[in-house]
């Protein structure tokens, strides 16, 4: 893609930026549908069930028939709601969630924008998912939904520090926020991915990125035992699809950071593997953090309420700032 | 002072469609009457200015922008107005001399903002900007302005501390 960041923008560019973008968008809804194939399959097998496997060879249709049943159903608005905002919402959820797809590189040379600030880009991007969060649990006009709403956005304000302050240390091991220069500076063999000298960075990030995708062990904002179903509750029909396939795409792209940051992103785990194309050991590290986020969902039970504050900031948040201290000091005494 | 002579190239159409997503953002904030809706439109002219700042090239600031103004203080906002109840919303009472007055005040102020901007000479750019523009504002930052930026953050937890002694006094009506 890079060849054409240089040349004047001219209607033939523009198609293919547009067809670029189309295609991004099919390949993320493939994620998405068997992402969640995958999830249920998966959550199956850990709990001795055999997860979906009527509609389709192995159940393989079974997510499409989920969204081609929630595309047909009746689309209800309450009637109290506030309209405006009520249809507002999954649409303001959804477009940060795929524009923050944008910055991400998946080998040397197949990125679309080459941003000097990628990771800040998706931290500022999700901040907008949020308000629609909170806007769509307003905008219901129904308690169970605004207090999911609320729960998710105190929960992502507060978790999105530790996010961003483990990634430090990853910066300045790199010397730069560009993505693609992160992974570069990770080259070579594996333990110099950024996860074994950034430990505890690489663990807090995990957590915080657990926290931020709203999952278990971190699912308040849908704890179905006390919310219902939490912000979403009283959406239905396309509309829910559009918060569903948000929260999707953000563990598309929250995968695709972690490896981008942490795992070397498509460097080969040793430059004698260097024959195997970038882009499928990018694939291979992105599907395992897929998979272990998934395994979380299965293993873990949910955090209390009054727990959930507590954990970002008195432990992750002393955790991170400790990583960038000793990162400093790593880089000074290694000089 | 009149003779505006335009290129209608990308950059050009990019700036005026923010431009103007800012204005409407911005007017929207005042005209509404549901008090989310106003923080929402406020949102979506920060999102435009954020847009700006990436059209001027300084994709550091503007991706804070969209962080801070955005993420965390239009919620903070949004948090508050859900918060405290809002039943007295409703037209206010027509003050005809004041609004005439506000719109006399802000003529003069675009008259003002106009005649300035359009009879100001700007130098021409004495050097082309960096590529990596932020890492360039980190070194500023810790070098030659390390100690306003160290002041700022003196200010910034004294304001922290300050809340947190507001917010537990609250907490226990003794």
């Amino acid at each position: 893609m890079q060849h054409f960041w240089d040349q004047p923008l001219s209607w033939g560019t523009a198609a293919i930026f547009a067809a670029g973008a189309v295609g991004v968008l099919a390949f993320v809804l493939f994620f998405v549908t068997y992402a969640i194939y995958f999830e249920r399959k998966v959550i199956g097998w850990m709990q001795y069930r055999k997860g979906p496997n009527r509609t389709g060879p192995l159940g393989l249709l079974q997510s499409v028939a989920d969204v081609a049943k929630l595309l047909l159903k009746e689309d209800t608005i309450p009637k109290k709601a506030d309209k405006g905002l009520f249809v507002l919402a999954p649409v303001l959820a959804f477009v940060p969630s795929f524009a923050v797809l944008a910055m991400i590189p998946y080998s040397m040379n197949l990125q679309f924008a080459d941003l000097n600030v990628g990771f800040l880009y998706y931290i500022a991007l999700s901040g907008i998912t949020t308000i629609a969060i909170v806007v769509g649990g307003w905008a219901s006009n129904n308690k169970y939904a605004l207090l999911g709403g609320m729960r998710s956005a105190a929960q992502m304000i507060s978790y999105e520090v530790p996010l961003v302050i483990s990634v430090v240390g990853c910066v300045m091991l790199s010397g730069s926020l560009n993505l693609r220069e992160i992974v570069e500076s990770q080259a070579g063999y594996f333990w110099q991915w950024n996860f074994i000298p950034q430990i505890i960075g690489f663990a807090v990030f995990l957590v915080a990125a657990v926290s931020e995708l709203n999952r278990t062990p971190f699912d308040l904002p849908e704890a179905e035992s006390e919310l219902v179903a939490g912000y979403h509750v009283e959406y239905s029909g396309f509309r829910f699809a559009f918060f569903m396939l948000t929260e999707y795409v953000y563990v598309y792209a929250i995968a695709a950071l972690t490896t981008l940051l942490f795992l070397g992103g498509w460097n080969a785990p040793a430059p004698q593997l260097d024959f195997i194309p970038g882009i499928l050991w990018f694939f291979v590290k992105f599907a395992f953090i897929v998979f272990s986020l998934f395994w979380i969902r299965a293993t873990f039970p949910r955090l209390r309420v009054d727990q959930l504050m507590g954990l970002a900031w008195k432990v992750l948040l002393p955790l991170a700032i400790l990583n960038i201290f000793l990162t400093a000091i790593g880089i000074e005494l290694m000089r | 002072m009149f003779n505006f002579n335009i290129e209608f190239t990308g950059e050009f159409v990019a700036f005026f469609l923010l431009a103007v997503c800012a204005i409407v953002g911005a007017v929207l904030a005042i005209n509404f009457t549901k008090v989310v809706h106003m923080a929402l439109s406020l949102a979506f002219t920060f999102i435009s200015l954020a847009g700006l700042y990436v059209l001027l090239g300084a994709e550091f600031v503007a991706f804070v922008q969209v962080l801070l103004y955005v993420g965390a203080i239009t919620i903070l906002m949004i948090f508050g107005i859900m918060m405290t109840k809002h039943d007295g919303e409703g037209q206010e009472p027509a003050r005809p001399l004041l609004e005439t007055l506000a719109a006399i005040g802000c003529l003069c102020l675009f008259g003002i903002l106009f005649y300035g901007i359009r009879s100001a000479e700007f130098p021409a750019e004495a050097a082309s900007l960096p590529a990596d523009n932020t890492l360039e504002i980190g070194k500023l930052l810790f070098t030659q302005y390390a100690i306003p930026f160290e002041l700022v953050s003196v200010l910034l937890t004294v304001a922290f501390i300050g809340a947190v002694a507001l917010a537990k006094r609250e907490e226990d009506p003794q």
